[in-house]
């Protein structure tokens, strides 16, 4: 009955159609996640935060969905990218002596396999060590986060993984549009634009976290 | 460049050499010793075959026709570079004087398996004709020539499919993908056709048949870095790329094709 939408899903346009929606998905729950972060900066104790966490939890199944959801996203981003890497490779065997690009492909451009998977290898300490998967972090969850955050090999960590994460976006935010269709004179300088400043604003944004509680935080770490 | 405009250049030469398409094959090192700055490429080659028939030796096989840039069958990578590092031309419209006196040169075939090398620098893109033969024709009755204007055509429309049309299918797009992806050559084909009237009947059947067909032939995906762009020689955008993902969106919802 779907085979159709198989056939078109399958295709190496579909596949890219897929990875951009995917990746635009993920960029909006960067959006929600740094929005909520924010609450870290309201007031010295946590209160906010800790607030914010409760209210996300009140919605009961409804955030088990969204996090499956969310984990099925990740999922298929994940293993489309490695199934279009593998073809790509596939493509040519017998490789150039001799490679010059000709300035159009960029270092962000050229490096989204090996980005994404440091983002990949953040998110399994990120999700499953210092917060989702830590039973410290749901009895105490703002002070669990500023310790976490201002220790130094952790700070260092999570800066390092945001400017890679800007990175993988400055390629991917831009480069989901033109997959998607989405191109015209009038617009594709505005998306050059708003792929590097989103880039930038999620890098810096998040990355402003772990130097404010390693730096300046004064809130009686552990 | 050429440093001091000398009558002649000293180049090396390091070709690729192939017996045939399940050989192993590997560079082979020329000196050419008295090469003019205002020689062609390709020029600069028959200097280099002819030199090879008279000593007895195989000349090197390359793909070549109008020398003019029009016809679409040189296809050297040229120092990593399809077409060599002009901008907008093809390897018959590159001159000697682009290069330094005493350069060495790389001279490589298109690498992609949907190419594979047919000897030495030739490579067989029956790959493209096939993709064409899959939808990037217009089924007309032809009969008489028609009035000219008799199908009112927007000048912006014309002037797309136009610069759409210009696509000489010499594969440079390939060569230069770093995934070895025909998008370009494919979406300039969908996207010339699709937007003029005559082609628009079967705009959908088309995109979908030749996306198909360029999936069967094994060029890889599309990661947007619009190397084809810039290598092209007649400068085809990577906006018809975008135009073809969306017709290829719309047509696979719109069609009643259950297959």
């Amino acid at each position: 009955m779907l085979r159709w939408l198989g056939n078109a899903l399958s295709s190496s346009i579909g596949k890219k159609i897929l990875m951009a929606l995917t990746g635009l998905f993920l960029v909006v729950f960067l959006a929600e996640h740094i929005l909520g972060n924010l609450t870290l900066y309201k007031d010295a104790d946590g209160t906010a935060f800790n607030d914010y966490k409760h209210t996300l939890e009140s919605f009961g199944p409804l955030l088990k969905v969204a996090e499956i959801g969310l984990f099925a996203v990740f999922a298929a981003h994940i293993v489309l990218a490695l199934k279009l890497a593998l073809e790509n490779r596939e493509a040519r065997k017998q490789k150039y002596a001799v490679r010059a690009h000709r300035g159009k492909a960029t270092a962000a451009s050229l490096s989204m396999l090996i980005t994404g998977s440091l983002v990949l290898v953040y998110l399994f300490k990120h999700v499953v060590i210092d917060f989702r998967f830590n039973s410290a972090y749901h009895e105490a969850p703002a002070a669990t986060v500023k310790e976490t955050l201002s220790k130094p090999s952790n700070a260092t960590f999570y800066v390092l993984a945001m400017a890679i994460l800007g990175l993988h976006l400055a390629h991917g935010f831009r480069s989901a549009f033109q997959s998607i269709g989405a191109s015209h004179p009038k617009l594709d300088p505005l998306l050059e634009i708003a792929g590097t400043a989103v880039a930038v604003l999620f890098a810096v944004g998040f990355a402003t976290f772990p130097i404010y509680f390693l730096f300046f935080w004064t809130g009686g770490a552990s | 460049m050429s440093g001091a405009n000398p009558d002649t250049m000293r180049i090396t030469l390091k070709v690729w050499r192939q017996k045939d398409t399940d050989a192993a094959g590997s560079f082979k090192t020329y000196y050419l010793h008295d090469v003019s700055p205002d020689m062609s490429f390709l020029e600069m080659l028959d200097v280099l075959n002819d030199r090879l028939i008279q000593t007895g030796d195989e000349p090197v096989a390359f793909d070549h026709d109008c020398r003019e840039g029009i016809c679409g069958m040189c296809s050297l990578v040229i120092n990593g570079q399809a077409h060599g590092g002009d901008a907008g031309t093809t390897v018959c419209q590159l001159h000697m004087r682009r290069f330094a006196d005493g350069q060495t040169i790389h001279v490589e075939p298109w690498r992609a398996n949907a190419f594979p090398v047919v000897r030495d620098l030739v490579v067989d893109r029956s790959a493209f004709d096939r993709i064409m033969a899959a939808g990037g024709f217009i089924s007309v009755h032809t009969g008489s020539a028609p009035d000219a204007n008799a199908i009112p055509i927007p000048q912006e429309t014309a002037e797309q499919a136009m610069d759409a049309a210009a696509c000489i299918g010499c594969g440079a797009c390939v060569a230069a993908c770093p995934n070895s992806a025909a998008m370009l050559f494919v979406s300039a084909k969908v996207s010339h056709l699709g937007r003029l009237p005559q082609g628009k009947a079967e705009k959908d059947r088309r995109v979908v048949a030749m996306v198909q067909a360029m999936d069967a032939e094994g060029f890889g995906n599309c990661t947007n870095h619009f190397e084809c762009e810039a290598a092209c020689p007649k400068e085809i955008s990577v906006e018809n790329i975008a135009t073809m993902n969306r017709e290829f969106l719309v047509a696979s919802f719109r069609s009643r094709d259950l297959g």
